[in-house]
């Protein structure tokens, strides 16, 4: 029960640091931008479920919007407080150390659903409802991809930040060169890429592949994310047992 | 926390000290006569192919002891070594018999002021003090938080975020925070930085009460005046060595090599300085404007020494003051060796 | 020691010493050379000169990458002509006015990397004010830096092309013929590295200029470059069944589509319809490009001249 109550206090703290007024205003647009476009579809006449996926889908909110934002909160959730020295504050306590890495893991990918996950399942119904079941179905299958892409990448990134300081910027290279650049020419990397999980895991509901072609089945998909959730939060509180402070500028 | 365990009287202090890497300043502990709070035993810690604590050994029980040394003495990896924030590359550092690294259940009883002012800005500091106190566990938080708000004198602008404190405000807020839950060691990493005058006389008090109330207090300063009010136990580190252990003014004195200044007033100085020049243990002796300043090598020989000379010479002394007991000559000393 | 200037003979008077570092009376070189000086020393910064060897490695892994694909074809040159020669075919190489078009998003995640060195720190540790109290005033400032980004962004950006250029030589039996054949082809690789220099980095080092964290430079980058790609492309395509329409001008929102276009300008090259949708000529692009450099330098002039010091 104690425990309950000390995750709740780090998670708040953790959303408080995260959500500084700039930064927030800036990922608020960013993640009202689908919602904008779907607006544009519809007042154009499109409700055809493929070119929306292709256009707004497929293009801003799987390639841009969720790696950036789910990215950001990830490795933003211990990096800042590196970063700062505040991460004294907390790992001076009589807390198990999985304990911190679970609350920071879910301010980080709570953040990071609550963005994205909202953003993907109003510009999906705008624009989507229409098309009746299929649309739905789509809808949920492109929710799914945005939740188990938020929860990879968060952790993944969160997991980096404890051992390098530069962790966004290797998010970033990971997201233009890895998955942007590398997976088209070498189809071989899709089972390491988390974009092609989000799609792999969504297509047990709906195919958002924009190509037809799902590269990483629904339940290899789930396997490997959930290996890869597992893996990076056991190494974090595996690192962050060992966490050293550096000497200081004594 | 809001209540404190019944103060015991002050520990008096060992005059016993030593000079040298090992060294043992363990005044009588009166809640554990037996293992002192904290215990280093041959510690080093080195990055690389830099040593930045080397060889050191002592053992603190109840009371403040300053940790001293210039900048890049390895005081902060002291601390954070005690704190379990690293491990010590060779040796053992113990904190209540147990050793803190890889162990948070330690953090129940210690208590850390880190040198770095960032606190949460967008808490109000009562906030921020709860906020430990939850992470701790206690059953209470909110009074023990308000408890340790006031304690520090913080009341007033508990209620304010602390983006907008002074460095001074960061800094007892900071030590809230860290006595919350009632430690029985408390650690301080420069905790005098950026604290005006009477900030740091009220911080000095709140230790010094501590200490009283039966706990451990460790904090380090490069600046000597801070650590000359509140403890008279000093450790010196220098180049991660321990320079020197123990009471400062008990350092001071085997400190045989080094003439002694000692400045007096007295009703007439000119004839007070013909006659102390008779004395083979008076090197030199000069007029100035505020009395006579004089050299020596021994000072306790010295005291009984000035008191018969002034009589004889009937010469009534108005004023004796060591000019140079202050921890800055002590620790110049000890640097320079 | 000097002696002090005011009476010490007297009990206790003030006195003010010269120490002798007050007066300076020398030349002094002014504002042009202080640009300098941070011209050079921004150059150091960006490459990690004189900096541990962590700094050095990104931005050399990052140009190294950039380069990769054209090293790689000059280093086996010799194979690709036997292979060539051996089936008749004229071998598929990677060509000048291509290459940028193919490989853009490294150097721009090069920017993405050191754009937010020169300047991030700078504020974060507010030590602005230092540099505006000397000769060097606001604009000054952000020129210096942005001059050496620019150069940075430039030599990254033509080493591909000196790669492709010698192995295009070396790969002809008649060196001297060869060189003369392909200078024509290889030179316009000069104003539009040039030109997609001065575009890159006047925008990052633009948006970098509003944080003070380099982490958030550096997603803001990479979001505005992203969107800039991927707005367009959505509402274009709203329309676009019924054939091209006037919404394709938004195209030149994207830095990177306008450079694209542009380069093909610079080469003489139509665009392909594959690539480029609309109706927009190169010339339109690279009218687009310029309009960006200038707006982007704008913006970091606005910028430094608003920046509380």
């Amino acid at each position: 029960m104690n425990s309950i109550a000390i995750f709740g206090e780090i998670v708040r703290v953790t959303l408080r640091q995260l959500l500084g007024r700039r930064r927030t205003l800036l990922l608020v647009l960013l993640s009202a931008l689908p919602v904008l476009l779907a607006v544009a579809f519809r007042m154009g006449g499109e409700t055809d479920i493929e070119r929306f996926t292709r256009r707004i889908f497929d293009t801003v909110t799987l390639t841009i919007l969720l790696p950036l934002v789910a990215i950001l909160f990830g490795a933003g959730a211990f990096g800042a407080e590196i970063d700062d020295g505040t991460v004294v504050y907390l790992l001076a306590k009589p807390i198990p150390r999985w304990l911190v890495v679970a609350a920071k893991a879910f301010a980080a990918v709570a953040m990071s659903i609550a963005l994205t996950g909202t953003s993907t399942l109003v510009a999906g119904l705008v624009d989507l409802a229409p098309a009746g079941q299929d649309g739905i179905s789509a809808v949920l299958a492109q929710v799914v991809a945005v939740v188990v892409g938020s929860v990879c990448y968060a952790v993944l990134f969160l997991t980096l930040s404890l051992f390098t300081r530069r962790a966004l910027v290797i998010g970033i290279g990971y997201m233009l060169v890895w998955e942007g650049a590398l997976s088209s020419i070498l189809p071989g990397i899709a089972n390491l890429s988390i974009r092609q999980y989000s799609i792999g895991a969504a297509s047990a509901i709906y195919n958002l592949s924009v190509n037809r072609t799902v590269l990483v089945p629904a339940d290899t998909a789930f396997l490997l994310s959930g290996v890869l959730i597992v893996a990076a939060l056991i190494i974090a509180t595996w690192k962050l047992m060992r966490f050293e402070l550096p000497g200081g500028s004594d | 926390m809001t209540t404190l365990p019944t103060p015991t009287p002050t520990p008096t202090p060992t005059p016993a000290a030593s000079l040298g890497a090992t060294a043992s300043v363990t005044p009588t502990a009166p809640i554990a006569p037996t293992a002192p709070a904290i215990e280093l035993r041959r510690v080093a810690r080195w990055y690389g192919n830099v040593v930045a604590v080397n060889d050191v050994s002592f053992a603190l029980g109840v009371g403040v002891t300053g940790l001293l040394g210039p900048n890049g003495a390895g005081k902060t990896t002291l601390l954070h070594m005690l704190a379990g924030f690293l491990a010590p590359s060779a040796g053992e550092v113990l904190v209540l018999g147990r050793r803190p690294h890889r162990d948070p259940s330690v953090y129940r009883q210690i208590g850390l002021v880190p040198e770095r002012e960032a606190v949460y800005p967008f808490l109000t500091g009562l906030d921020y003090v709860k906020f430990n106190a939850r992470l701790q566990g206690l059953r209470d938080p909110e009074g023990a938080a308000r408890a340790a708000v006031a304690r520090v004198g913080l009341v007033d602008a508990m209620d304010r975020a602390i983006g907008t404190y002074s460095k001074g405000m960061r800094q007892r807020v900071k030590v809230a925070g860290a006595l919350v839950h009632d430690p029985q060691v408390l650690l301080l990493d420069e905790p005098f930085n950026g604290m005006d005058p009477r900030q740091r006389i009220g911080m000095m008090e709140l230790l010094a009460e501590l200490a009283t109330s039966g706990r451990t207090i460790l904090f380090s300063s490069h600046i000597l005046e801070e650590v000359e009010q509140v403890g008279t136990e000093i450790l010196v580190l220098v180049a991660g060595r321990l320079a020197a252990s123990g009471d400062f003014r008990a350092i001071r004195a085997l400190m045989t090599d080094r003439p002694h200044n000692v400045t007096i007033r007295s009703s007439d100085d000119r004839r007070l300085a013909v006659a102390l020049m008779a004395d083979p243990a008076i090197f030199a002796v000069e007029l100035t404007e505020s009395g006579l300043a004089i050299q020596t090598s021994q000072l306790t020989a010295f005291r009984r020494l000035i008191a018969g000379v002034s009589r004889t010479a009937g010469v009534r002394l108005l004023e004796v003051v060591p000019a140079d007991e202050s921890l800055e000559s002590v620790f110049e000393y000890l640097v320079r060796r | 020691m000097t002696a002090p200037r005011g009476d010490s003979t007297g009990t206790r008077t003030g006195s003010i010493y010269d120490l002798g570092y007050r007066h300076y009376e020398g030349k002094r070189n002014g504002r042009l050379y202080a640009m300098w000086s941070l011209f050079v020393e921004s150059l150091r910064g960006v490459w990690g000169f004189g900096r541990p060897m962590s700094a050095k490695a990104v931005p050399l892994i990052l140009a190294g990458l950039y380069a990769l694909p054209a090293v790689v074809q000059l280093a086996f040159s010799s194979v690709i002509t036997q292979q060539a020669a051996k089936s008749g075919k004229a071998p598929e190489l990677l060509n000048y006015q291509s290459y940028f078009a193919d490989f853009s998003f490294l150097v721009f995640f090069f920017c993405v990397a050191q754009a937010p060195e020169l300047v991030c720190r700078d504020q974060r540790y507010s030590v602005l004010p230092l540099y505006f109290t000397r000769a060097m005033g606001r604009i000054e400032y952000a020129l210096s830096r942005l001059a050496a980004l620019v150069l940075t962004l430039f030599v990254v950006l033509l080493i591909p092309a000196l790669a492709l250029f010698v192995g295009d030589v070396l790969m002809k039996p008649d060196a001297f013929k060869a060189i003369g054949d392909e200078l024509p082809l290889a030179l316009p690789s000069i104003p539009a590295g040039a030109l997609a220099a001065l575009v890159l980095g006047s925008l990052s080092l633009a948006i970098s200029s509003f944080s003070p964290r380099r982490a958030y430079s550096a997603i803001g980058m990479v979001a505005y470059i992203l969107l800039m790609e991927a707005i367009p492309a959505a509402i274009y395509s709203i329309g676009s069944s019924s054939g091209p329409n006037a919404t394709d001008k938004l195209f030149l929102l994207s830095p990177l589509t306008s450079l694209m276009g542009a380069t093909n300008w610079f080469f003489g090259v139509p665009l392909s319809p594959n690539d480029f949708a609309g109706t927009l000529t190169s010339a339109g692009y690279l009218g687009g490009a310029f309009v960006t450099f200038a707006v982007a330098t704008l913006v970091l002039m606005y910028r430094y001249r608003r920046l509380p010091a």
